[in-house]
């Protein structure tokens, strides 16, 4: 299928401007994807990311509407035109998976095979499954496979056709958090390898951080924000986009303090410094490993701005791909200016060698410590501890809608 | 409390026990009961008796052509009922359904002011000189009109059942909906398509009021293995049992396959 | 939508199962029957389907007991009593039937109290068939009882006194061996076949719809009804009486109003 003609770098790419009426919200979407490029569209469920995909691949015709791929005019509804899904030739991942329950793997990576000859259909989808590390199990049934080895199937069936777009829709929801890592690392080698657009949809921030070069946040049917994860992440446009980010997210009010600060008096108690400017109800974000944790002794538990040094147990500093943005570039003075809250622990998570801990402070907050440091501080569900983060870190946005979901 | 709740408890148990040993009971004597009073040595002459051999095979012949209309025009529109939403959907659904629970007299009846000599179609059909009725194509009408529900109903409740996503993967895979249905939907709804099949050619076997009425009852070209047994239970009750037993046969040959062939099958079929 | 769908579909499912049993508690026979309140009691009549004009017309004149009337072929009434099945009373279209079961100590001495006559009908409008001699044209389409049940030997006994040729083009018209009289009826009032052979009773039960075509006299069977009170009937004191009645007057009025002939 792929075309004969050497065409245009850009002719590659996927553009796609939707509209349509969903049942409680109206999609209006226009998108570019560059050939190797991948957006991520970020959202709650509801908000119609899996719609753009269904658009592009031809399996919901959009009220209005262009797509265009690879040359091709897939959609132009004012023309009439509607390219059936079966000659559109994307490479659709879908959520779960969606493999045929009633054929073996390497039936399901040949299914799409029509245009190889029968004799070669099998070892050219055995190859594939090879390539993905699930050669063993081209005759096993899907309902015989783990979680992963169907992602791995799913993915060979997706691109054994080698189509001109990939579609992603959370391609990794299904998988426990071991599986995770491994997979995303390979979805990754798949967007790298062919040099096709690709979308991928997901609710999960950091996901989409990883695997996309452009991330778009969809809320209610339409892009709200979109750019390089670390620049959304450091710069979030609202408090919902922050919530999205994995941002933790206070509510309160604003109003100018010394120094060129901004002094927030939260809802519920207690107060914070922020480098940012801004007046009246606000929204505050500040990502979970910009919080550090403080064991409480007798005089640690003032909620002033200011309070310095203390055994402290530093917090990552960065993820491996988010948390390096402009956050702490709020000025030399101000940057050295720390908030510390009196909270109270309410949970503890493990997420790989990292520890996300709950707290109550008035409003809930999410800290991401390591667990040796969890170990070190002796924290338990119920300990009082003091959080602390930098005023340079303490994001002041529109409070704004906070969003469905 | 814990002693009185255990007691009912046992109780309720008891009487579950006890309704299901009612129900087998009931359902199971009567079957029984054919082939206690049926010596093997009357069973084997009931066979023997070419009359019974004719009836057997016109039997076994009509369902099987009747069976191959429902399926080849009931798939296709159980499909539709299952995937497409459309004004007067509930109403198409209760008309089709509606022969479920019809009496096969009123069944006859109905067949006879359609299709029959002065029926509405059955005149022009006449003109034609294709009048169904008193000939074997009466006989496969009325065995598809009080059958077809039963796999109608089965086959849409299969295909309702079938994963929209399975079919959007066919088609970005380069399916069209043609191959979509025959690749995917098909073969994963076979279970409950099976199930259907097998209730309709049970319906259709054991069908009798209707064929009457409307296909009469003739030795080889319209006597089914029913009308037989009707026949023979005036004058000849073994052989009438003898038969009894070898249409009770095969429907339990016939349930039994679709059990084992049913195992294999991904999405059951919903049995009612 | 789709619930209420259901619950419409499987209350008529159980109202239509429910209709034949709510026919039932008629029959139970009240008791504290001492033979004085006889119209407490009632009886159980098997009879043959042509009889059902006539029965259900002296039935209801009939005081001694009420009676409950169950018609069906003769030959079927017949198996269901050799299979224990205990009316009252037995009315068969035959004698032969009836003498049968006497034979083998299921009823007592039968009473003929009846007769009819066999004839060939035909739809009242554009019937192929004018003469008994039309019947083994080409293309005539024939309606006759199984030999299982009397309409259906007598109808193989006319056919037996016909020359082989004869004979065979006839048979060789049948479309159809119904188990009862009604089948034939059906099939003629229906215009499914275009001559059936019946009785003259089952004749002037179809009103207008039906012409009669008479058998040729040396043809003509002896269709002779033969009745008897079952043994060990739970009523038989009332029984012989409803047989006496049938007999008499009443009945032999009622019969022949429907198209019977009277009493040999």
């Amino acid at each position: 299928m792929t075309g004969a003609t050497p065409v245009d770098q850009d002719d590659r790419g996927l553009s796609v401007t939707a509209r349509h009426r969903l049942r409680d919200v109206a999609l209006d979407v226009a998108l570019d994807v560059a050939p190797g490029a991948c957006l991520a569209l970020v959202g709650p469920s509801g908000a119609g990311k899996s719609t753009v995909l269904r658009i592009v691949a031809g399996l919901l015709r959009p009220d209005e509407g262009v797509v265009r791929c690879a040359g091709e005019t897939w959609v132009a509804r004012d023309r009439g035109v509607a390219v059936p899904p079966e000659a559109r030739s994307c490479g659709y991942l879908f959520q779960d998976h969606a493999l045929f329950p009633h054929l073996s793997a390497w039936r399901n990576v040949a299914y799409g095979l029509r245009d190889v000859p029968r004799r070669e259909r099998r070892d050219l989808a055995i190859t594939t499954l090879e390539r993905f590390g699930v050669g063993r199990l081209a005759d096993a049934h899907p309902d015989r496979l783990s979680g992963g080895e169907r992602q791995r199937v799913a993915l060979a069936r997706a691109v054994v056709r080698r189509p001109r777009v990939l579609l992603l829709d959370e391609p990794l929801s299904a998988l426990d958090a071991t599986t995770r890592g491994r997979a995303t690392r390979e979805l990754a080698d798949v967007l790298r390898e062919h040099d096709v657009p690709a979308l991928l949809v997901t609710h999960d921030f950091v996901e989409a951080a990883t695997l996309a070069t452009t991330v778009a946040i969809i809320d209610r049917g339409r892009i709200v924000q979109r750019g390089a994860a670390t620049a959304i992440a450091a710069s979030p446009a609202t408090a919902f986009i922050a919530e999205m980010s994995g941002a933790v997210v206070l509510t309160g009010t604003a109003a100018p303090a010394d120094h060129g600060l901004t002094r927030i008096d939260l809802d519920g108690g207690g107060v914070l410094l922020s480098t940012d400017a801004g007046r009246g109800p606000v929204a505050v974000s500040v990502h979970p490993w910009e919080i550090t944790l403080h064991a409480v002794d007798g005089s640690g538990g003032g909620g002033v701005a200011g309070v310095e040094g203390g055994p402290g147990v530093e917090g990552r500093s960065g993820g491996s791909v988010v948390g390096d943005g402009p956050g702490g570039g709020g000025g030399p003075a101000a940057g050295s200016a720390r908030n510390a809250l009196p909270a109270t622990v309410t949970s503890l998570t493990t997420v790989g060698n990292r520890m996300r801990v709950g707290l109550l402070a008035g409003q809930p907050l999410t800290a991401e410590v390591t667990v040796d440091a969890v170990g070190r501080l002796g924290l338990a569900v119920g300990a009082p501890v003091t959080a602390a983060w930098k005023a340079s870190a303490t994001r002041v946005v529109s409070a704004g809608d906070p969003g469905v979901d | 409390m814990s002693a009185g709740a255990t007691a009912r408890r046992a109780a309720f148990v008891a009487a579950l026990v006890v309704a299901l040993t009612v129900v087998v009971a009931f359902l199971t004597f009567p079957v029984v009961a054919i082939f206690v009073r049926s010596s093997p040595g009357a069973l084997l002459d009931g066979l023997r008796d070419p009359s019974a051999q004719d009836a057997l095979r016109l039997s076994l012949v009509c369902t099987s052509i009747a069976a191959a209309i429902i399926v080849v025009v009931g798939t296709p529109a159980a499909w539709l009922l299952a995937t497409r939403r459309f004004r007067g959907r509930s109403v198409v659904i209760t008309l089709v359904e509606l022969p479920l629970v019809m009496p096969p007299a009123v069944a006859g009846i109905g067949l006879l002011a359609a299709f029959g000599p002065q029926g509405i179609v059955g005149r022009p059909l006449g003109d034609l000189g294709l009048q169904p009725v008193l000939t074997t194509a009466g006989v496969v009408t009325a065995l598809v009109f009080v059958a077809a529900p039963f796999y109608l109903r089965q086959a849409q409740a299969a295909f309702e059942a079938v994963d929209r996503r399975w079919l959007d993967a066919s088609r970005t895979l380069g399916a069209g909906e043609l191959r979509t249905w025959l690749r995917v939907a098909i073969p994963v709804a076979r279970g409950g398509l099976i199930t259907g099949l097998a209730l309709a050619w049970g319906r259709a076997l054991g069908e009798f009021g209707a064929t009457l009425m409307f296909a009469g009852s003739f030795r080889d070209i319209t006597q089914t293995a029913p009308l037989a047994i009707y026949e023979r239970f005036a004058t000849d009750f073994d052989g009438a049992l003898g038969l009894s037993a070898v249409l009770v046969s095969l429907s339990a040959a016939v349930l039994l396959t679709v059990r084992i062939v049913g195992r294999g099958a991904v999405v059951g079929g919903v049995r009612g | 939508m789709r619930t209420l769908r259901r619950t419409a579909l499987l209350t008529s499912i159980v109202a239509l199962a429910a209709a034949p049993l709510a026919g039932c508690g008629d029959d139970e026979p009240t008791s504290g029957e001492g033979g004085t309140t006889a119209t407490n009691v009632t009886l159980k009549v098997s009879a043959a389907t042509s009889l059902k004009t006539a029965m259900e017309d002296f039935g209801g004149g009939f005081t001694a007991a009420r009676s409950s009337f169950s018609f069906a072929g003769s030959d079927e009434l017949a198996a269901q009593i050799r299979q224990g099945v205990r009316p009252d009373v037995y009315a068969a279209a035959s004698t032969k039937l009836p003498d049968a079961l006497h034979a083998e100590g299921l009823l007592e001495e039968p009473v003929e109290f009846a007769t009819n006559s066999l004839i060939v009908a035909v739809p009242a409008k554009g019937s192929k068939v004018a003469t008994f001699d039309d019947l083994g044209d080409a293309g005539v389409k024939l309606a006759i009882g199984s030999d299982t049940v009397p309409v259906g030997s007598y109808t193989r006994t006319v056919l037996g006194r016909l020359p082989d040729a004869t004979r065979k083009a006839i048979e060789g018209n049948v479309r159809s061996e119904e188990p009862n009289v009604s089948g034939v009826v059906g099939k003629l009032t229906q215009g499914a076949v275009d001559a059936g052979f019946v009785y003259a009773s089952d004749v002037h039960a179809a009103g207008d719809a039906l012409r009669v075509v008479d058998i040729p006299d040396e043809l003509e069977p002896t269709v002779r009804y033969g009745a008897a009170v079952v043994k060990d009937a739970p009523h038989p004191e009332q029984a012989r009486a409803f047989l006496d009645a049938l007999k008499g007057p009443d009945g032999q009025f009622a019969l022949q109003a429907a198209g019977l002939g009277p009493k040999p």
